[in-house]
């Protein structure tokens, strides 16, 4: 329907208009709208009247308030089909406030099982395995001899090289609940280990726990090849200790490093290397150094002139050297396999002072939690207006497009008619 | 209350004053718009929708939606007979999407008496009368419907504007051209 602007109004028009109106209104008109005036009043004639069964039927209605205690049968037809307009916008307004409900649930539930592990971990100890090579399953079955074993703590995940593993929650003191399992089982492999313990102690404890690490490293046969220990009286306090204790009882040594009783795991590093290529050649080296030496002395008791004599001698020595080379080479591989490197540090930790829960009440403390409950309540209420803003809109673009396109049917039904 | 002293008049009066100036409620409201408009939403509706059982049905209709939204009623918004026809209107527009046919104009007894006691009136009335009604019966509906809340319904030009959702110079307009559509075949027929 196309709008007019009020100034395009022909004045002839009002003029008719108010003609009409005068008219109906039962007011003179001009002699020049007198045709007009009669069509009015013919129109106004034509006006139908209700039955007169009709209107003492309706006012009774009224007068009960159009309550329906006849049942849906006594409502005319027509409001039945178009009253469900309301309780769709009900039901859309339930469903937005539905939606609401789960959002808020799932957001405020917590973090699922796996993020709370990882939590405990970061706040109680963590371990690193790391390695290189390839698994030990390969490494049996003949595959390259730089091969090692990764492997988590306490929860047997298994790990990427430098990945963080999970170590259960530990105990009073911190300790990993169950005993690493750090050697790979024998199975002819030569494998060096190595690991570094992080200790974590009150400052007036450190010098205590070093001498828990000497303790323990005396009763595993192991060594201490270099120590460093620090403790100011105050809040600092620190001690290195990097010891060499034999590899069968690493497991051991670390279980019970892991258990001292003024201390507990800030963190732990455990390193393995598969070094059996290297042993071979050193030791095949060795070998054919030897026989190369044999050969030699027999070609020596050969020799008939003096420069095959010196020749000869020359090589020998030579032979000799690599055969000590060879021997120093296995002797340190040795070494490293049958001893674990194991360094441990203890790092001073001002402890928290214990906060008493059961002091009297003070304006300040109320104040501060009162501070607390708003601000939860601000963040509750942030996140649900946030899930339900979206929603909302939502419903309010299909109330509006739904009233939309009922209008136009509207108009759409009255041009057909 | 005539023992009572004559001091007491000024204070029964004063506790009687708030509850007969009291704003009327909204059922208050909507009864006296129910008695005021009943007949003119009926003539409405039965011009528009040309049966006269549909016509009662949307009626009644028409005034329970009001009854039910009548605390929704924003005076800012318009008068109260706007908003009521503009609820009829709508209701008489669902039951032409419902039905999707047009019911021929039924003969009214009333009509019938009317042209029984036409041979009393002028010839000429009677003509002209009758030219009308054809002339209106030919109208499209949506030409109707204008006449329709113009002269049966009783609204202004800015009541009509309000329930068709156009200004009300594009209303007056509306209501020139239906007229002289009107009164060209008023005198086609004549």
């Amino acid at each position: 329907m196309r709008r007019l602007d009020e100034n395009q109004v022909d004045p002839e028009i009002v003029a008719a208009l108010d003609a009409i109106d005068a008219t109906v209104a039962g007011d003179p008109v001009e002699p020049r709208f007198a045709e007009l005036a009669e069509l009015a009043l013919l129109l106004t004639g034509e006006r139908p009247s209700p039955d007169p069964a009709f209107a003492p039927r309706l006012d009774e209605r009224v007068s009960r308030r159009f309550e329906r205690a006849g049942g849906a049968d006594d409502h005319p037809a027509p409001a039945r089909a178009h009253e469900g307009w309301g309780w769709l916008a009900a039901a859309g307004g339930l469903a937005a406030a539905l939606v609401g409900v789960l959002v808020a649930v799932v957001v405020f539930s917590g973090p699922p099982s796996g993020s709370s592990s990882a939590t405990s971990a970061s706040a109680s100890s963590a371990t690193t395995a790391s390695s290189s090579g390839a698994p030990r399953s390969a490494a049996s079955s003949g595959a390259p001899a730089r091969a090692a074993t990764s492997r988590a703590f306490g929860t047997g995940l298994s790990t990427a090289n430098g990945a963080k593993a999970a170590i259960p929650p530990t105990g009073g003191s911190g300790q990993p609940a169950a005993a690493a399992n750090l050697q790979p089982a024998p199975n002819g492999r030569k494998i060096t280990q190595s690991a570094q313990l992080s200790l974590s102690a009150a400052p007036n404890r450190v010098d205590d726990v070093a001498q828990e690490v000497f303790a323990v490293v005396g009763a595993q046969n192991g060594i201490v090849e270099r120590s460093e220990v620090t403790q100011t009286g105050g809040t600092d306090g620190y001690a290195y200790f990097q010891l060499s204790v034999p590899s069968a009882t690493l497991e051991q040594t670390l279980a019970k490093l892991s258990a001292l009783s003024y201390s507990h795991v800030s963190s732990r590093t455990d390193t393995t290397q598969d070094v059996t290529s290297q042993y071979i050649d050193a030791t095949q080296q060795l070998a054919n150094a030897r026989a190369l030496r044999t050969s030699l002395l027999k070609q020596l008791a050969n020799a008939v002139t003096t420069e095959q004599v010196d020749s000869l001698q020359a090589q020998i020595h030579d032979a000799d050297a690599s055969i000590s080379s060879d021997q120093a080479t296995l002797q340190t591989l040795g070494h490293q396999i049958s001893f674990s490197a194991l360094s441990v540090t203890i790092n001073a930790v001002a402890i928290p002072p214990v906060v008493s829960h059961s002091g009297g009440f003070t304006i300040g403390k109320g104040a501060h939690d009162a501070g607390r409950v708003l601000m939860v309540a601000a963040g509750v209420a942030l996140i649900v207006l946030a899930a339900l803003v979206p929603v909302g809109l939502l419903v309010a673009l299909a109330w509006w497009v739904g009233s939309a396109l009922r209008r136009r049917r509207r108009e759409q039904a009255l041009d057909l008619a | 209350m005539d023992s009572m002293p004559a001091r007491n008049e000024g204070v029964i009066a004063t506790l009687r004053a708030p509850a007969t100036a009291a704003a009327p409620t909204s059922w208050e409201r909507f009864e006296a718009l129910y008695r005021s408009s009943r007949d003119d939403v009926f003539a409405y509706v039965a011009t528009l929708l040309r049966d006269r059982a549909a016509a009662e049905d949307v009626t009644e209709l028409a005034f329970e939606r009001a009854y039910r939204r009548r605390r929704t009623f924003d005076r800012r918004r318009g008068e109260e007979r706007a908003w009521l026809f503009g609820i009829a209107r709508n209701a008489a527009l669902d039951e032409l999407r419902r039905r999707r046919r047009l019911t021929a104009l039924t003969v009214e007894p009333e009509n019938k008496a009317s042209q029984a006691t036409a041979g009393a009136e002028e010839e000429e009335v009677a003509l002209r009368r009758t030219a009308v009604r054809s002339a209106l019966a030919k109208l499209p509906a949506r030409e109707r419907e204008i006449v329709a809340l113009k002269f049966h319904a009783g609204l202004s030009n800015a009541e009509l504007a309000r329930v068709l959702g156009v200004s009300e110079s594009n209303a007056g307009t509306l209501l020139y051209r239906t007229m002289e559509k009107l009164r060209k075949a008023c005198d086609e027929t004549a």
